[in-house]
């Protein structure tokens, strides 16, 4: 891991969801600057991830939005105050500074000292599914991948697809055919069914009866290796068919299209109170227990607690403020209004 | 409130539900999941995943399925049923269940 010095900020946010979003914005109107860190590579989290076309009706002021047109109204919200987004990391550890401070690493390797941190994770990081065989995390990145590593990784190759996704069904077509194609594709999936465009579906059955590849439906049971003195390597998947029989399908390279799944993940190895795998705040300013650390959105919990995303504007709001108390206590500003405050105007970068 | 496995589980367990589970909440019994309503946080992405609906948010359970949210909660206390949070090979005759109704009976705990 490379070992760059720390960025030190006031607030640092933990998720990119919606909560994280306008958790940014309040913070930006009490004059805090903040770094958002979110493992997905792009912001919008649940909205995003699951439901971007799917209709939300109780946002309010918002008669009707998508999950998506939601997020992108937040990020114009959010842009005078252009809070500095890191995608694709995981948060990975939290503790105390001597100093009150605290730190934060990710998975990729930035470290933070932040002030305040504010935890929107929702219901976890967003991580792509694996299978949980044996020799699977050692062949990672070397015979099983997420994602083909470049244009032409399995040219020549015996590869098997898994997953019912469209990636799944995308990545038959790139590798059956063309100057990248591979020795052999296979699709395997548990069960005759999809979760993707019926149109692609319909081009990979028309491929599979053309024979420029094939379709299994299948569970996945174990990995076979061969071993020599260089090391292990992939030959085979073992699959429990259809019929409930052991069949081995040959395989130099699986590419895993899964999906992907939240999960809550380092979160709760930070000695934070919990209740239910959620964090415990108290509702004056969503603070958890630890002096700084503040709990927004999907992921906190106090009695007649609510999973609603205008619930988690709410809690970021609060939570603002009460940093902004902690963090400037000789600071006594009356509340004040977007909409007459010369001060405000400032920050927002209309005055 | 808690999510509840419905009865359409039994005799089949897919265990597509385990794999999206961000709190590991299911318990695995011999025909049967459940989800242990101390850990369930209600995120609901499991919902849409079990191919045979057999998961409902406590308050949308059918009325003939209402009895499961105590068993559920029973279930998940038994000393054998374990944790899983890797989706496994579905009950061999899971498919000649999945559309049964009335299958309480054969609940294996």
């Amino acid at each position: 891991m490379p070992t760059a010095a720390p960025i030190e900020t006031d607030a640092v946010v933990i998720g990119a969801g919606p909560v994280g979003l306008f958790q940014a914005f309040q913070l930006g109107l009490q004059g805090m600057r903040c770094h958002i860190v979110d493992a997905l590579p792009h912001v919008g989290g649940q909205c995003s991830e699951l439901y971007a076309d799917k209709p939300i009706y109780d946002i309010p002021g918002l008669p009707f939005c998508t999950g998506q047109e939601l997020i992108d109204r937040l990020q114009t919200q959010v842009k005078p105050f252009a809070p500095e987004l890191h995608l694709g990391h995981l948060v990975s550890s939290l503790s105390a500074q001597e100093d009150g401070h605290w730190s934060l690493s990710t998975d990729q390797g930035i470290s933070f000292l932040a002030r305040t941190v504010f935890i929107a994770a929702g219901v976890g990081a967003f991580v792509a599914r694996s299978l949980s065989l044996p020799g699977y995390q050692e062949l990672v990145g070397q015979q099983i991948f997420h994602a083909a590593p470049h244009a032409r990784a399995f040219e020549g190759q015996h590869l098997v697809i898994l997953g019912d996704t469209d990636t799944a069904l995308e990545a038959c077509q790139t590798w059956r055919q063309g100057p990248q194609a591979a020795a052999s594709v296979r699709l395997l999936h548990r069960r005759d069914q999809f979760h993707a465009d019926p149109k692609s579906v319909q081009n990979m059955k028309d491929a599979c009866s053309e024979n420029t590849m094939h379709f299994t439906v299948g569970q996945p049971t174990a990995l076979i290796q061969s071993s020599s003195p260089a090391g292990s390597k992939l030959t085979g998947l073992e699959i429990l068919n259809h019929k409930g029989e052991r069949e081995v399908l040959k395989a130099d390279a699986l590419l895993m299209c899964l999906g992907i799944s939240p999960k809550l993940g380092p979160i709760a190895h930070w000695g934070l109170a919990m209740e239910r795998k959620q964090l415990s705040v108290d509702t004056e300013s969503f603070a958890t227990q630890a002096p700084g650390i503040y709990a927004v959105g999907d992921i906190n919990t106090y009695p007649g607690k609510k999973k609603l995303i205008l619930c988690g504007f709410h809690e970021a709001t609060l939570a603002a403020f009460g940093a902004a108390a902690r963090l400037y206590p000789e600071r006594q500003t009356p509340l004040q209004y977007t909409t007459t405050s010369t001060h405000l105007h400032k920050l927002l970068g209309l005055a | 409130m808690t999510h509840v496995v419905s009865e359409s589980c039994i005799r089949c367990k897919y265990t597509d539900c385990v794999d999206v589970c961000p709190v590991d909440c299911f318990r695995e019994g011999p025909n049967f999941l459940t989800i242990d309503p101390d850990e369930c946080i209600d995120c609901a992405v499991c919902i849409p995943e079990c191919p045979v609906n057999a998961i409902f948010a406590e308050e949308d359970l059918p009325a003939d399925q209402l009895h499961m949210t105590q068993l559920n909660a029973e279930l998940a206390l038994l000393p054998n049923w374990k944790s899983i949070t890797k989706r496994k090979t579905p009950l061999p005759d899971a498919d000649d269940w999945k559309d049964k109704t009335g299958k309480l009976g054969e609940l294996l705990r």
